[in-house]
């Protein structure tokens, strides 16, 4: 059984262009759909504007998709702000990529670290304290820093912190949104594998959303690939990273540095960078694909199964 | 699990603060006000309607007069300086009193605007406008005449003074910390709304709101004592410094003692909490205007 | 243009309707308005008659409407001391009341705006201190203490002025320094921060550089972008002339709107309160109208967007 699962669910947002402009629907989302199962991670990646950050926090529940369903545990998410929500808040949580952004500056980290485990009531005063002691040595962060605000920290440790806080409540999934792309490429992977062997070690499942291909694959045990609001290929990472199939995930794996001589060649993409408010008709990355047929330009394409269990939403790519 | 060179960034060291010797001052006259207020009834030296009718317009100190009455006494022989030390209690509390409820009113209808926003918000805005475009004292004098006068009245219409400010200012820091960072974050960790406005919100913007309440407070002492110079504010036998002053200009020719004494101390109060508003605008939120 | 316009005026108009629901509220709440706006001992006959007259037997919300509409025709009842229509005992008293609060603003710009200016150009000299310190005192000295004091030193000791009364020009000068002192302070203030504002901004700082003399500079380019704040406040001002009168006409016994609004709000003669309420929120309205519409005529870049509030 999958702990979330996201059916058909789009995302659209009124933009007004120009001051008396009349509000133009912007898809954000686009009819996407998958599932993560319990302590799975799937990553999702594309580039910024992609919408893959408005999918994290549909599948959180802290926006509500304009069509489709997001379930949870079974059950269809409850609406922002309820009662039922704020409990639900204990299973699901939100790393940031902007640790300090999230924390309170005035509050001390054994603070915040706390913060979840006051609010869901768990625990009485002593039993929370040796929690958090328990939560911080987790995470990596030694005790004395329990005591020091956010400012005094380094950001590897913030990004800790808020991990820390985190999982206070035990959660049965979380959302990781560009968790290291904001840190330094040394620490960067410490992240990372701490992140991973506290999954392992609890049994979390991740989303993993970054515009990294590189970071995801090391992370994910499943990818998909963003491209204007869709899912355009979705698969083993892997395979994607061996064969991608669809011309945009190709692009992607290439612009990955490697040593040694090059399985791909280097495909440098052309034309402008996506927007989505101004969506291309047919196939949304046909302007910028060097393949596109009329079809493309015609008609959207629809994921459909492919060579090693992927799925690919590309006119150009054989069905399996 | 080591991070090698662990930054540690100590608080940076509190550069010790100058205070400009015009801002001491100020400090130092609202700390006299604030003590004489407190301590009134030790240091009133008689009643002040204890009427001595043999000592009548006695000049102070320095004027002729004796250190019976170090300020002077009124048409009935009352004691200026105990009046004075009544009314210093009696228009800072009518002022702290105000600027209390404006800082509690603005602020809860700045935070209900920011977390509703649609229709509250616009309800807000419009109150907001309405109170930013109508001269205060003319509201303030209508609802004295619809309602009649009592204190607990006269305290909340001034308590309506300057909520505005509160308002525009809670509105805006909330509405920002929802967007982004902190409020969003506890919000996801299930807090409730009151829980993420009164324990994160309100303890992050706090240093602005007291900047505010230090430009709203010295209007509303002059507020005070503009009414009740005009005999519409606190009403005898209780007194205030507006009231002394508007008694003392029937002495005006004859007994200008009376009035320059409150009229000295209503200046010089204002004057300090300006004084010392502004220096904690430029210390903690220079962009409040 | 023609949208903004229109936004503007619809803004106001719903200020003061704003004014005029606020003015039914406390009426209906603070009690029966029959007795309220006639007398407690006018004639049963005359009572049923108001009654009537403004449907107070009706449902809340028709009473609302009529109450409206009533105004809208300028019934503003009459003042139960001597049984004049309010409009026109309010009206009469006018005149008096421009008298004063026109020289007054004439003060306040004539002495705050240059003082403000030249505290910009020649900031941290002598002269901009004590304009500064000036401007601090305006504000923080209530009109009626330095009315007072002015009695004192040039009536009382001096006996160069009267203390008071309508008798002769010489009556004005007094009432009309403290009514005007304290603002010219606030508006020096607030040209002064205006005018370093424009003179901190890059393009003032290209024209200097590309050697433009500095009076062009602050003539063509400083002084017009300051105006535009500056104005709003002045604005503001102008829609508080009724409001500044109110304390110093008692102070001077000058027999203006603002000693006529003293007098009615202690005799709680709430007929002529409410006309001057729905006077001066009129004049407020009207003013920060068009202090809205020259905003968008110096600015046309601010047409459709919200200025600043009014406030200070």
């Amino acid at each position: 059984m999958s702990l979330l699962s996201l059916e058909g669910v789009s995302r659209v947002y009124a933009t007004r262009r120009g001051l008396f402009g009349t509000p133009v629907p912007v898809r954000a989302v686009d009819h996407i759909s998958f599932s993560v199962a319990p302590g799975r991670t799937l990553g999702i990646v594309g580039e910024s504007g992609c919408g893959k950050s408005t999918t994290g926090r549909v599948a959180l529940g802290i926006e509500r998709p304009s069509e489709g369903t997001v379930s949870f545990e079974g059950a269809a998410m409850p609406t922002p702000g309820t009662p039922e929500w704020r409990r639900l808040r204990a299973r699901l949580q939100l790393v940031y990529q902007d640790p300090l952004g999230a924390m309170d500056r005035r509050l001390t980290v054994a603070a915040q670290v706390a913060e979840p485990l006051e609010i869901h009531g768990i625990g009485d005063k002593a039993e929370r304290q040796d929690r958090v002691a328990a939560l911080l040595r987790d995470v990596g962060l030694r005790a004395d820093l329990a005591q020091r605000h956010p400012h005094e920290l380094s950001g590897g440790q913030r990004q800790r912190a808020v991990l820390a806080r985190a999982l206070a409540t035990d959660p049965a999934l979380l959302v990781a949104d560009e968790p290291v792309s904001a840190l330094d490429v040394s620490i960067q992977a410490q992240v990372i594998n701490m992140l991973t062997d506290l999954q392992e070690a609890r049994g979390i499942a991740m989303l993993f959303i970054s515009h990294d291909l590189k970071v995801v694959r090391q992370v994910s045990h499943e990818v998909a690939v963003m491209y204007l609001g869709r899912i355009v290929e979705q698969g083993d990472p892997e395979a994607i990273f061996a064969d991608p199939l669809h011309p945009y995930s190709r692009a992607l794996v290439s612009a990955i540095p490697v040593p040694g001589p090059r399985r791909i060649e280097r495909i440098v993409l052309s034309g402008d960078p996506p927007n989505p408010a101004d969506r291309p008709s047919g196939c949304a990355f046909h302007p910028r694909c060097a393949l596109a047929t009329a079809s493309c330009r015609a008609e959207v394409p629809q994921l459909k199964p492919a060579a090693d269990g992927r799925q690919v939403a590309c006119h150009l790519v054989e069905a399996a | 699990m080591s991070e090698q060179v662990v930054p540690v960034v100590a608080a940076p060291p509190r550069p010790k603060v100058a205070i400009p010797p015009g801002v001491a001052l100020a400090m130092l006259w609202l700390g006299l006000m604030v003590a004489t207020a407190l301590l009134a009834d030790v240091i009133r030296p008689y009643g002040i309607t204890a009427m001595d009718l043999r000592a009548r317009l006695q000049p102070p100190v320095g004027f002729g007069g004796d250190w019976a009455h170090p300020l002077g006494t009124d048409e009935l022989g009352r004691d200026v300086f105990s009046r004075l030390v009544e009314s210093i209690r009696m228009s800072l509390m009518i002022a702290f009193g105000a600027t209390i409820i404006a800082a509690v009113f603005g602020t809860t209808m700045g935070f209900l605007a920011a977390h509703f926003r649609g229709w509250v918000e616009q309800a807000v805005l419009m109150l907001i406008d309405f109170q930013a475009s109508m001269p205060f004292l003319i509201l303030a004098l209508s609802v004295l005449a619809f309602f009649g006068n009592s204190l607990p009245l006269f305290i909340c219409l001034m308590g309506l003074y300057g909520w505005e400010r509160h308002a525009r200012i809670s509105r805006g820091l909330a509405i920002a910390a929802n967007a982004q960072g902190y409020a969003a974050a506890v919000r996801q960790l299930g807090a409730t709304p009151m829980r993420i406005y009164l324990k994160h919100v309100l303890p992050n913007i706090a240093s602005t709101l007291i900047v505010a309440a230090t430009l709203s407070f010295p209007e509303v002492v002059l507020l005070e004592s503009g009414l009740s110079f005009l005999g519409l504010g606190v009403q005898p036998p209780m007194t205030s410094l507006g009231n002394m002053v508007g008694y003392g200009r029937e002495y005006l020719t004859r007994a200008p003692w009376i009035l320059l004494s409150p009229s000295v101390v209503i200046v010089l109060t204002t004057l300090s909490v300006s004084i010392l508003g502004d220096w904690l605008r430029d210390r903690l939120d220079p962009t409040l205007t | 243009m023609l949208r903004f316009v229109a936004l503007r005026v619809g803004r106001a108009l719903l200020t003061i309707a704003l004014v005029v629901t606020f003015a039914f509220v406390v009426l209906r709440l603070s009690g029966d308005p029959a007795l309220m706006i006639m007398s407690p001992d006018a004639p049963p006959e005359a009572l049923a008659a108001f009654r009537q007259a403004w449907g107070l037997d009706e449902p809340i919300w028709l009473q609302y409407l009529k109450y409206f509409t009533a105004i809208l025709q300028g019934e503003l009842g009459q003042s139960f001391r001597d049984g004049r229509p309010a409009l026109e005992l309010v009206a009469e008293r006018i005149p008096a009341t421009l008298q004063l609060t026109l020289p007054a603003l004439a003060l306040k710009v004539g002495l705050g705006v240059p003082a403000g200016i030249y505290a910009a150009l020649h900031r941290n000299s002598a002269i901009d201190r004590a304009v500064m310190t000036f401007a601090v005192t305006g504000f923080t000295v209530p009109s009626f203490v330095l009315g007072l004091v002015l009695v004192l030193v040039f009536a009382v000791q001096l006996g160069w002025l009267p203390s008071g009364g309508q008798e002769s020009w010489r009556s004005v000068i007094l009432p009309v320094i403290s009514m005007g002192l304290g603002g010219a302070g606030i508006l020096a203030r607030f040209t002064r921060s205006a005018m370093l504002e424009v003179l901190g901004q890059p393009y003032i700082r290209t024209a200097s550089a590309k050697g433009v003399p500095w009076g062009q500079v602050v003539r063509g380019h400083a002084l017009p972008n300051a105006a535009i704040p500056t104005v709003t406040i002045v604005g503001f001002m102008v829609g508080t002339l009724l409001a500044g009168a109110v304390v110093v006409e008692s102070v001077f016994s000058w027999p203006g709107v603002g000693r006529l609004m003293v007098v009615a709000v202690s005799n709680r003669d709430l007929a002529v309160v409410q006309c001057i309420l729905l006077l001066v929120s009129a004049t407020m309205v009207t003013s920060n109208l068009i202090v809205d519409l020259l905003y968008g005529v110096l600015d046309p870049r601010l047409r459709g967007t919200a200025p600043a509030g009014g406030g200070h």
